[in-house]
């Protein structure tokens, strides 16, 4: 998958593993050394991009947004979803917080940045600074 | 680029998780399911009266999800539509699996299917089995012997 463009980068070791070869050392985060790195699409508008991330289990109020000099930082805390002394027999998925950071340019216009979550997926507008919009210049003869 | 990749990554727990299935085989109602990776991604409980299964399926309402129980047999089947008016070209990192899907699941017989209920909260579907009258436990009273 290819990255191109300078509004956004995904931070270094925040990537998944691939199918074949083993997971990559987990992010760092002090708060919760075993968190899940949720998946993410990033997708270009006219206006600036979209970000969202799978969040099952995730709500408003248990997801911390977190702007700190360039770095855009997520970080969900989740519930165990089973009745208190259950079992568990069967796990395909593992439980737990999630974390991933993002590095943002400078073409993202931070003070507008906006967040919803819906049906356990975040969606974050990050949109384009004014100045870094495709501008026409007028050539003159 | 499709994002229609429903296989799961390498993961130690699962693996983990594998080695303890295969010691605990014999107790496991659910063993058929152990080292198949399918979508949704299920866990299942045992929580004493019944038998609770998670499903994690995010970016779905409760609409795109159809749930039915024929005999013994639990089968879910949705969608996870892509978003409207997004090229297929704007995407600069996707990772998140769209598409249809189905899974079918073959219930204990220990389960009283005609009491399953099902809930959908925060993209996580949480399926409620409960246990048939036979399979639960039973408290014996121990009398003392004259």
């Amino acid at each position: 998958m290819k990255i191109n463009g300078p509004s956004i980068r995904v931070a270094v070791g925040a990537q998944p593993a691939g199918p074949a070869g083993p997971a990559a050392p987990p992010e760092p985060n002090p708060e919760s050394p075993a968190a899940i790195n949720p998946p993410i699409d990033i997708h270009d508008g006219p206006d600036g991009l979209t970000l969202e991330a799978d969040l099952p289990g995730a709500t408003e109020e248990n997801l911390f947004i977190q702007l700190e000099d360039n770095v855009l930082s997520l970080h969900a805390r989740i519930q165990p979803p089973a009745p208190e002394g259950a079992r568990l027999l069967h796990e395909e998925y593992r439980v737990g917080d999630y974390y991933r950071s993002f590095i943002l340019s400078d073409e993202v216009d931070r003070d507008r940045i906006t967040a919803e979550m819906r049906n356990g997926v975040l969606r974050l507008i990050l949109p384009r600074a004014d100045r870094a919009r495709t501008r026409r210049i007028e050539i003159r003869s | 680029m499709n994002g229609a990749h429903w296989q799961g990554r390498w993961d130690p727990f699962r693996e983990l998780q594998r080695e303890m299935g295969r010691l605990l085989e014999g107790l496991d109602p659910f063993q058929p399911l152990r080292n198949v990776r399918q979508y949704p991604p299920i866990n299942v409980y045992d929580a004493g009266d019944g038998y609770v299964l998670s499903a994690q399926l995010p970016g779905h309402a409760p609409e795109d999800v159809e749930l039915s129980i024929t005999g013994e047999t639990l089968t879910m089947r949705g969608e996870r539509k892509r978003p409207e008016g997004v090229k297929d070209d704007s995407y600069r990192r996707q990772e998140r699996p769209v598409g249809r899907w189905a899974r079918t699941i073959t219930l204990p017989d220990r389960v009283d299917s005609a009491q399953v209920a099902a809930s959908f909260t925060n993209g996580i579907l949480t399926v409620n089995l409960p246990k048939a009258e036979s399979a639960k436990p039973r408290h014996i009273a121990v009398t003392a012997g004259t």
